[in-house]
């Protein structure tokens, strides 16, 4: 009798666990549905690209230099020389095999005249880098958006064009507002478990949220600033470490030329303003390019205002009148009309350009990445996506230190917040983590059928 | 100028002055009625925007006192005062703003400084100064925007309902639209002037905001719109409008546009202030002056027409006046002048009945009296000439003719004498009567020269040869009779037209008659200076000189103040100074002496 019970109950037990198992287990299959304010193709939150394109290496989640398209790398000659062997068998989507005379065209094409090395070349599977001076941050470097490998224009088929790559998805279908994504089968890291992804752009804030709260929608965008509200509003929100700082980048010619007016705006900046309302204290004030939490020195740069010390630096002179513009939303531009009270307070004649006005302004507010987990390697693709060439600095933290002190010395770019990225998520969607440049990472995602 | 032309001027003076007086006083009527009625429309138009202002108004302070009891707001207030942390409330003014309509909406902390901003959302944290203002009523005041530029605006404060440190700062936009809702009258121009778009300079500040910026920047026309955009003409606002900043107070002028007066307007500037006292905007009515202009100039054509018409009236007026009174005055004037001239014989038209005709038979009588007694006076002075010179002949004649008397006597009663004493007595006799004889022809010659003076014939001399002539003459006969004779003439030439001799023999007279005035001796001075266009002769001498009378009838022929003169000298010296056309004059003073003053006119060049 006791036997008897003891097995039904295990039994019943048994029953009663494994729903809860079919649940968590990924499944193949099924649609992401993913939306988006920026278009998925275009600047920092390119997700698109993160989806469809590989680079030549790539950061993991802790934000560390992995092999992706290249399986390994050399350098010699204390940095000036770099080999990289590309992976054996790896296609395009479109079945083209990659190889590094592709991968030598996709890399030439992405920075034009200003890549940080000299020349490049192949040597048989392997791709060649020389430089002048060292480049100790190029694996760093690579991992950069930036460079991600694409199929030439030239060789892809078909009309319209639409971007090959060698990721876990490809494109299938691209038309006004909306991205259509399929899982790649032959990947060479493996087939994701998602059938397709579809991203729809250009979509506001407030309409992601009810999307995704009437289940039209997987994963929708939260800023940072509304993480609290996201949260009162019981959506489930993952959010990265510090994958970006907001900064203003100066211009060295012009108006600012002079480097103790670049000075004096950098004093005159009310950081904490900024962190405590516009983004509503997400995220880290920062003085310094790369993150705290990275660096472990960044809190040796002051973060606090000093009119006094901007009025002194500016010397009493009376500017032409400078002008400002933010690149981004709303958020951006709230902030640069408060960044332009700090600097009329301080004596400055401050323009603010409306977005996409102008070309070319004196002061531009943007946000520069800083994923990663080597301080050095986090300074190269900053200063890389600021247009700057990489400065030298290697894996020793008092080089890095001394390297971050003299940018920031030249006041061309002024850190102010490092920022996270957060992504509220529906209850159908399992296993999303976020890379270490925030953006989510799918090819271990796995959705449960639309009910 | 003739009393035509008097006549002529003075008919014409009164036609236009009288036209001017009147279209004078029309034309200042006429503007002082239009500017009456610009001033009452502009009144009118005033109360308008002040209504339409005071509306407003109390539709801010309505709606931002509605705000201030919202639950909402209430929320908010609760919320800042437990957290005391204003950051969750970056966007709730705007949300608020926008559910209330209201331009403007900030809320302002405890601390003063702004929580939340609809029209500056990034101001957060910075104070907020007319939180401070405890008027129930709107107020005006210039909001900084995003970016950078000014707006102006009307305010109300009112803090929130059981949370009195936290007030509402609310309002609506002020421009030119609020101009659209009123009602205009044809030809009027309104505008606002504020410096609402023009950038904040960090120079002046965020501070400098509220204070009287807009009167002490230079003035700029485009900051004055009218209702429907840019107000023409706004350059020409600047003075009105920079009066009115200055001195704070409504101020009204004319406002030349173009240079054509039709073209000016009538306009009126009053300044809208904060209640620091600041002048926040200026509103500006102007009335068009073309229908007053248009009236004045009508009348003034109207004016010149009768003032024209008049004139030719007063032509025809005067031309008939002078046809009826002045032609008889013209004609008397010039009969009187033909009697003035020595022609008496004229005779002056007697028609009607009137002053001119009694006039005019008193001048015909006067004229015919003084003819009749002209030649009774001829007639008098031929008689009384007769006499004269049968007396001054019986005189002349008498002295010479008793001496033969008595020597023919002598002679007849020496007949009775020897022979001896006969001739010696009949001797003696006929040289007395030889003498005696020859005085009597020395008489009868005198006479005939008198009678028989020679016409002048006329050569350019120099005045200073014929007294150079005398001088050397009768210069030393002067001295043996202890005169001193003096010439004094000029260096230059003193040209006459005259005869040598005659004018020497004139002088001669004279000089001879000076030295008979003076048998005990003197001073004999002949003296020529040029005067005007004519050569002035002076001979004096120092002698007991002449009695008025004396030099009344010094020139009448036979009239002589010697013993034994014939009269003759002097009315010769006159004849011969009236054929050179010149005059002659005697003058003696009291104190002795004489001086005759020869007159004659100089030769042309």
């Amino acid at each position: 009798m006791f036997r008897r019970s003891a097995i039904s109950i295990l039994l019943l037990a048994l029953a009663a666990t494994l729903p809860s198992y079919a649940r968590t287990r990924p499944h193949f299959g099924g649609i992401l549905r993913i939306e988006t304010a920026d278009d998925p193709w275009q600047g920092a939150d390119a997700i698109a690209r993160k989806f469809v394109f590989d680079g030549l290496t790539a950061l993991d989640a802790n934000g560390a230099v992995r092999p992706a398209l290249a399986a390994s790398w050399q350098s010699d000659n204390a940095g000036h020389r770099w080999q990289f062997r590309l992976r054996n068998g790896v296609r395009f989507h479109d079945g083209t095999p990659l190889t590094a005379a592709s991968a030598l065209q996709s890399l030439t094409a992405s920075c034009g005249s200003n890549c940080p090395w000299s020349a490049v070349r192949v040597v048989g599977s392997s791709i060649i880098f020389t430089s002048d001076s060292p480049l100790p941050d190029l694996p760093d470097l690579l991992a950069s958006d930036l460079f991600l490998i694409s199929q030439p224009r030239s060789a892809i088929s078909g009309s319209p064009a639409q971007p090959v790559g060698t990721g876990f998805f490809q494109v299938s279908q691209s038309s006004g507002n909306t991205v259509v994504l399929t899982a790649n089968d032959s990947c060479w890291q493996g087939r994701p478990f998602l059938d397709q992804i579809t991203i729809t752009f250009h979509r506001t804030i407030r309409d992601q949220w009810l999307d995704l709260t009437l289940g039209r929608a997987d994963i929708v965008e939260v800023p940072a600033e509304q993480r609290k509200q996201a949260e009162q509003q019981h959506l489930t929100v993952i959010t990265s470490k510090p994958v970006s700082v907001l900064a203003l980048q100066l211009s060295d010619s012009g108006t600012l030329a002079s480097p103790n007016l670049r000075s004096a705006i950098a004093y005159a900046v009310d950081r904490s303003a900024v962190y405590n309302v516009i983004y509503q204290k997400q995220g880290q004030i920062a003085a310094s390019l790369v993150p705290n939490t990275v660096s472990g020195y960044g809190f040796l740069f002051p973060v606090d205002r000093d009119v006094n010390k901007a009025n002194q630096a500016r010397g009493g002179l009376n500017t032409s009148t400078i002008s400002l513009s933010a690149a981004g939303d709303g958020l951006m531009q709230l902030t640069a009309q408060r960044l332009a009270l700090n600097l009329r307070e301080a004596g400055f004649n401050v323009r603010i350009d409306a977005p996409g006005s102008a070309k070319y302004s004196d002061i531009m507010l943007r946000t520069l990445p800083v994923a990663g987990s080597e301080a050095s390697g986090v300074l190269g693709r900053l200063l890389l996506a600021a247009g700057q060439q990489p400065a030298v600095s290697g894996q020793d933290p008092q080089f890095s230190f001394r390297s971050e002190q003299d940018i920031l010395n030249q006041h061309l770019i002024i850190p102010l917040i490092d920022l996270p990225r957060a992504y509220a998520i529906s209850g159908r969607v399992h296993n999303v983590t976020l890379r270490a440049d925030g953006t989510p990472e799918l090819a271990d995602v796995s959705v449960e059928p639309t009910p | 100028m003739s009393l035509r032309q008097r006549l002529l001027l003075l008919f014409s003076l009164t036609v236009a002055t009288a036209v001017a007086v009147v279209a004078w006083t029309v034309l200042v009527r006429i503007r002082h009625v239009f500017e009456q009625r610009d001033q009452e429309e502009t009144a009118l138009f005033v109360s308008q925007f002040q209504r339409e202002f005071q509306h407003r108004s109390q539709e801010v302070v309505a709606d931002v006192n509605r705000l201030g009891a919202s639950e909402r707001a209430r929320s908010i207030a609760l919320q800042l005062a437990q957290s005391g942390d204003p950051s969750p409330f970056l966007t709730e003014a705007q949300s608020m703003a926008a559910d209330a309509r209201l331009d403007f909406l900030e809320i302002v902390g405890p601390d003063g400084n702004i929580v939340s901003s609809a029209q500056s959302p990034a101001r957060f944290g910075y104070p907020e100064p007319a939180v401070n203002y405890q008027a129930r009523e709107a107020f005006l005041k210039r909001e900084e925007l995003p970016d950078g530029s000014v707006v102006l605006g009307l305010f109300a404060v009112h803090p929130i309902s059981g949370a009195i440190s936290v007030r509402l700062i609310g309002g609506e936009r002020l421009d030119q639209r609020l101009l659209a809702d009123l009602a205009i009258a044809p030809g009027m121009q309104i505008g606002l002037y504020s410096d609402a778009g023009a950038p904040v300079s960090s120079t002046s500040g965020i501070a400098a905001l509220q204070q009287n910026s807009l009167a002490n920047a230079a003035f700029d026309a485009n900051r004055l719109q009218g209702a429907t955009g840019a107000l023409p003409a706004a350059p020409h606002y600047q003075e009105l409008i920079m009066t009115a900043l200055k001195n704070g107070q409504q101020t009204t002028g004319i406002i030349d546009t173009t240079g054509r007066r039709e073209d000016s307007l009538n306009a009126t500037a009053l300044p809208l202030k904060d209640p620091q006292g600041n002048v926040m905007t200026v509103l500006t009515v102007a009335i068009a002056r073309g229908g007053m202009i248009e009236a004045q100039q009508h009348i003034r054509a109207i004016a010149y027409g009768v003032a024209g018409g008049g004139i030719l009236l007063a032509i025809i007026l005067s031309l008939w006046i002078t046809a009826r009174v002045s032609r008889p005055i013209e004609q008397l004037a010039q009969a009187a002048e033909e009697v003035a001239g020595g022609n008496w014989d004229v005779h002056v038209p007697e028609k009607g009945r009137g002053e001119m005709t009694v006039l005019a038979r008193s001048f015909n009588h006067m004229t015919q009296q003084l003819t009749t007694q002209r030649e009774s006076l001829v007639q008098s002075e031929r008689v009384a000439a007769w006499r004269e010179l049968a007396r001054r002949l019986a005189h002349e004649l008498k002295n010479p003719l008793f001496p033969l008397q008595i020597t023919v006597e002598n002679l007849v009663r020496s007949r009775n004498l020897s022979a001896s004493e006969f001739d010696e007595v009949f001797r003696e006799s006929t040289s007395t009567l030889s003498t005696e004889i020859a005085n009597l022809k020395k008489i009868i010659a005198r006479f005939s020269d008198f009678s028989k003076m020679p016409k002048p014939e006329l050569e350019r001399v120099d005045v200073r040869d014929v007294i150079e002539r005398v001088r050397a003459l009768y210069s030393t006969v002067a001295a043996e009779a202890k005169i001193e004779f003096a010439t004094d003439v000029p260096q230059s030439k003193l040209p006459i037209n005259a005869d040598p001799e005659l004018l020497h023999r004139a002088l001669s007279n004279l000089v001879l008659n000076a030295m008979d005035a003076m048998p005990d001796g003197g001073k004999l001075g002949i003296s020529a200076r040029r005067k005007d266009n004519r050569i002035e002769l002076r001979v004096s001498d120092t002698g007991k000189g002449l009695t008025p009378e004396e030099c009344e009838r010094l020139f009448t022929p036979y009239y002589t103040t010697k013993q034994f003169g014939t009269g003759l000298g002097l009315a010769i010296v006159q004849s011969v100074v009236a054929d050179h056309a010149g005059t002659i004059a005697v003058e003696s003073p009291k104190e002795g002496g004489a001086m005759f003053i020869i007159t004659l006119p100089e030769a042309e060049s």
